[in-house]
């Protein structure tokens, strides 16, 4: 049985009379110390779903099943991590780092060396005292990482959380992504627009279709790992591009006529 | 030359030239005789000054109305920042609220003051609610949009760390809502001493509000003098202190914006 098992989830936003359908009969299993992304057009519905999962929205219908036990409201067991970083500006590094610890009752020794464990992970050790205000967005979402890594969750839920950040900043915040990755093993669901990062970061691609948000096509990405950045150039990731390009177009297209 | 070059006492010193060059003119003026009576000097309002400080009757009359002040201040801050906050986190209280507010906001407050002195008498009683109600108005305002603005995800993220309601609204909103409620706090300051005087000068036998009156009265205009620098004195420190005190609370807050705020 998988970790995560997501089946026929339906989500409709009602404003007024009008009721839109955001998901549709979606599913999808995750299974543990998987790492799969999810990529799909804007607005297919695909960041409304993790924070369904997350405990945030509610649904229509449908099951969720993390470890067997439906999912209902949120908790530690899923650790979110925003595209906002959502960093306390009021507390410093370390302080935004061992709070969930706090909130979870671990005495102050014990949660300070945790903290500064996964600060050292994210290479921040030398920021432990900065406000997040002192420091660039690539920074503030390696605390944010380092904050959810430390209350050990089940599964990490990733709601495009390198859209905020410059295209250099990207591009190594996914190669330390992986690095970190290769250590913790977490079992991560990661949502975003960016068909290379998923790729680049993923064991399985899912494809949202266009709203309403279903499931297209699941590629597995058979790449070796650990994966450096040149792997980005070889033949069989460009295949991979090509293939879940393919899958994306159809729905990228379908989602601008919408718009239009 | 560039702006790195006005050193902190240069830039200091600036915005002292127009007070000291009016005093300055002031005092010549007075000297020369042909002022009005009502344009005591400077320097006879300081002695003045001095010799009420010396006889203890500006301490009477301050010690008076800054307890006022600070009663309403307190009760109308205190009223103010719980309901505020709680309407900012309950719909139905901010509903409860929102007609009555909005109706008796831009009244001013000391229009009340004549209903207040028939219920509570002419002492302390009705002063210290007028004052609270002033003061009430900016705390809850700037409480309640300050909790209704707190980012979501702040909210979001602690649930997600397991938080609870109580947690939540201890850990999250309120230190999210301070700066705005710091806000709130230092109009509020400004308001009770504007409304301190105002009661004072409308009906009391102590107080600094009193004092002008009585000094007009008598054509005192030094000891009217020596009462409103009494009054901006004591005005300016508690706005200071609130300054200095945001700056250390909200320490991670103001980081890249102080001078904005302060």
């Amino acid at each position: 049985m998988a970790l995560l098992e997501v089946r026929d989830l339906v989500k409709t936003f009602r404003r007024g009379t009008r009721a839109v359908t955001a998901i549709d009969r979606f599913s999808l299993d995750v299974e543990e110390g998987e790492f799969v992304a999810i990529v799909g057009p804007s607005g297919c519905g695909k960041s409304t779903f993790l924070h369904i999962l997350g405990g945030f929205e509610t649904y229509e219908s449908g099951t969720m099943l993390l470890n067997a036990a439906p999912v209902k409201g949120p908790g530690p067991d899923r650790g979110m991590l925003f595209q906002e970083f959502a960093l306390y500006p009021w507390r410093s590094v370390i302080g935004n780092v061992g709070w969930a610890l706090e909130v979870q009752g671990m005495p102050k020794a014990q949660r300070q060396a945790t903290a500064e464990k996964y600060l050292k992970l994210v290479g921040l050790s030398a920021f432990r005292d900065a406000y997040p205000a002192e420091l660039s967005g690539g920074m503030k979402q390696r605390v944010a990482l380092a904050r959810v890594l430390a209350f050990e969750p089940r599964i990490l839920l990733m709601d495009e959380p390198f859209g905020a950040l410059d295209a250099q900043t990207r591009e190594l915040m996914q190669e330390e992504l992986n690095a970190i990755w290769q250590q913790t093993r977490n079992t991560v669901l990661f949502v975003t627009h960016d068909i290379d990062e998923a790729i680049y970061l993923a064991d399985r691609v899912a494809v949202f279709t266009a709203r309403p948000g279903k499931l297209k096509d699941e590629i597995k990405i058979d790449l070796p790992r650990p994966r450096g950045i040149e792997i980005k150039k070889s033949p069989e990731y460009v295949a991979y591009r090509n293939r879940v390009w393919d899958s994306l177009r159809a729905e990228v297209l379908k989602a601008r006529e919408e718009f239009q | 030359m560039s702006a790195a070059a006005y050193s902190r006492g240069t830039r200091a010193a600036l915005g002292l030239v127009l007070p000291l060059a009016a005093l300055a003119a002031w005092e010549i003026r007075a000297r020369l005789g042909d002022a009005p009576s009502y344009l005591v000097a400077p320097s006879a309002i300081l002695a003045t000054v001095w010799e009420m400080i010396a006889s203890g009757e500006l301490w009477k009359h301050t010690g008076d109305s800054v307890f006022r002040a600070l009663a309403g201040y307190g009760i109308g801050g205190a009223c103010g920042i719980a309901m505020g906050l709680l309407a900012g986190i309950a719909r139905p209280v901010e509903r409860f609220y929102d007609p009555i507010v909005s109706l008796t906001y831009p009244v001013p407050k000391i229009v009340v003051l004549p209903i207040l002195i028939a219920w509570l008498g002419s002492g302390d009683g009705s002063k210290i609610a007028v004052i609270t109600a002033a003061v009430f108005y900016p705390t809850f305002i700037n409480a309640l949009y300050g909790a209704k603005g707190v980012n979501k995800l702040y909210v979001w993220s602690a649930r997600n760390m397991g938080a609870g309601a109580f947690t939540v609204f201890r850990k999250v909103i309120l230190p999210a809502a301070l700066p705005q409620v710091l806000t709130g706090l230092r109009i509020g300051l400004a308001l009770a001493f504007i409304v301190m005087v105002a009661a004072e000068m409308a009906n009391s036998r102590t107080g600094l509000g009193h004092l002008i009156i009585a000094a007009e009265d008598s054509m005192r205009f030094d000891l009217m003098y020596a009462a409103i620098l009494a009054i901006a004195v004591i005005g300016f420190a508690g706005d200071r202190l609130l300054v200095a005190a945001r700056r250390r609370v909200l320490a991670g807050q103001t980081l890249g914006k102080e001078g904005a705020h302060a």
